[in-house]
C-alpha cells in the first residue's frame, strides 16, 4: 500500500466522519456508507472496507448516541460491506467507458446502495437485539421504517452521485498513476 | 459488464429491492397490529340499545351500556335481555326477545346515524358495536322490504 492510497484511506474516513457528524439529527441519512463505497471502487476492496472500519472507530466511540460495544462491533464490521461491494465492483465495470450510460448505470448503482445497506441493517439489528434481549424478529421490524427509510436514501444517494464522483475520483487515480 | 447490457437484470434488481422493502413494511404493520390489538383487549366502550316492542308502548332503553370493545350486537343484546336464538352458518337468527317471538311481527333491528334509522341487513352477531352507537330492536310487520323505518 503506497503513500498516495494511506492518504487517500485516511482523507475519505475524515470525511465520512465528520459528514456524518454532520448529519447525526438526520436519521439514517448519511453519506458515510457511499463514501466508502466510493473508497473501494476506485482503490480496492481493503482499502474501502479500512475506510469503513477507520470511520466507525471513531464515530462509534465518540457518539452523543451512545455506546455498546456489540452494536459497535458490528457497525464497524457491516460498514465494511460497502468497501468490499465497492472493491469488487470497481474491479468489475471499474474498467468501463461510463458515457453514454449513465441512466443505466446510476440505476443500477441505486440498486448497488440498497442491497447492501439491507445486509448491514440486518447485521446491526441482529447485535441490537443480542445487546438488548430483544427478540431478533421484533427487533429487524420494529425498526423497519428506519431500514427503509436508510435503504432509500442510500440507494438515491448512491444513484445520483456514484457516476460523477467516481469519473471524478477515477482521474485524480489515473493522473497519479500516471 | 454484460449483466449490464441485460435491462432485465435491472429491472429484477430494481424489483428486488421494492419486494424488500415491502416485506420489512408488512412485517413493520403486522406487529403494530398485533401489538395494538392486544393493547386493546379489555377495553370498554359505551352503547345505547333499545327495544321497540311494536305494541305502542314506551321504547324500553338501555343507555350507556359498558361492553367489551369488538362486541356484537348480539353480545350487546344477550346483555340486556332474553334472548331466544338459532345459529346457523349464516350466523345467529332472533327468534324472541323479552319473551315475545316472531309472530306475527319480527325482530329487525336498526342502527341510527345521522341519516336517520339504518335497516340492519346483517345478521346480528356479525354487526359489531362502536362507541356510543345508538341500536333498536323493532318488533315490527315485514309485509314490505325492508321494513319501514321506526318513527
Amino acid at each position: 500500500m503506497n503513500t498516495f492510497k494511506i492518504a487517500i484511506i485516511a482523507t475519505l474516513a475524515a470525511l465520512s466522519i465528520v459528514t456524518n457528524y454532520m448529519l447525526i439529527g438526520v436519521s439514517n441519512i448519511k453519506l458515510m456508507d457511499f463514501i466508502v463505497f466510493v473508497g473501494g471502487f476506485c482503490f480496492g476492496p481493503f482499502a474501502g472496507a479500512s475506510i469503513g472500519i477507520l470511520s466507525w472507530l471513531v464515530y462509534g466511540v465518540l457518539n452523543p448516541q451512545g455506546f455498546a460495544p456489540l452494536v459497535w462491533l458490528s457497525t464497524m464490521l457491516a460498514e465494511s460491506i460497502y468497501g468490499f461491494v465497492g472493491g469488487f465492483l470497481g474491479k468489475s465495470i471499474g474498467s468501463i467507458d461510463f458515457h453514454g450510460q449513465r441512466l443505466k448505470l446510476s440505476i443500477f448503482f441505486a440498486t448497488v446502495g440498497f442491497l447492501p445497506t439491507v445486509v448491514y441493517d440486518l447485521v446491526t439489528n441482529i447485535a441490537y437485539a443480542s445487546t438488548f434481549n430483544v427478540p431478533i424478529v421484533v427487533a429487524v421490524f420494529t425498526g423497519a421504517p428506519y431500514t427503509v427509510l436508510h435503504e432509500l436514501a442510500n440507494s438515491a444517494i448512491f444513484g445520483v452521485c456514484s457516476v460523477p464522483i467516481v469519473v471524478a475520483l477515477g482521474k485524480i487515480v489515473w493522473r497519479q498513476e500516471t | 459488464m454484460t449483466f449490464l447490457e441485460n435491462k432485465w437484470f435491472l429491472v429484477a434488481l430494481v424489483v428486488l429491492c421494492w419486494a424488500i422493502s415491502a416485506s420489512f413494511m408488512s412485517g413493520y404493520y403486522y406487529l403494530q397490529y398485533n401489538d395494538l390489538s392486544a393493547k386493546i383487549k379489555g377495553v370498554i366502550i359505551s352503547a345505547n340499545l333499545g327495544i321497540n316492542y311494536g305494541n305502542g308502548s314506551a321504547v324500553a332503553w338501555f343507555n350507556g351500556t359498558k361492553i367489551k370493545a369488538g362486541a356484537t350486537l348480539f353480545d350487546l343484546t344477550k346483555l340486556l335481555v332474553p334472548v331466544n336464538y338459532t345459529e346457523s352458518s349464516l350466523g345467529v337468527s332472533i327468534n324472541a326477545i323479552g319473551g315475545v317471538p316472531n309472530s306475527p311481527k319480527w325482530w329487525m333491528w336498526w342502527s341510527w346515524s345521522s341519516f336517520g334509522w339504518n335497516f340492519g341487513y346483517i345478521a346480528c352477531d356479525k354487526y359489531v358495536v362502536g362507541e356510543n352507537e345508538t341500536l333498536l330492536w323493532y318488533y315490527q310487520d315485514v309485509l314490505t322490504y325492508p321494513p319501514p323505518p321506526p318513527s
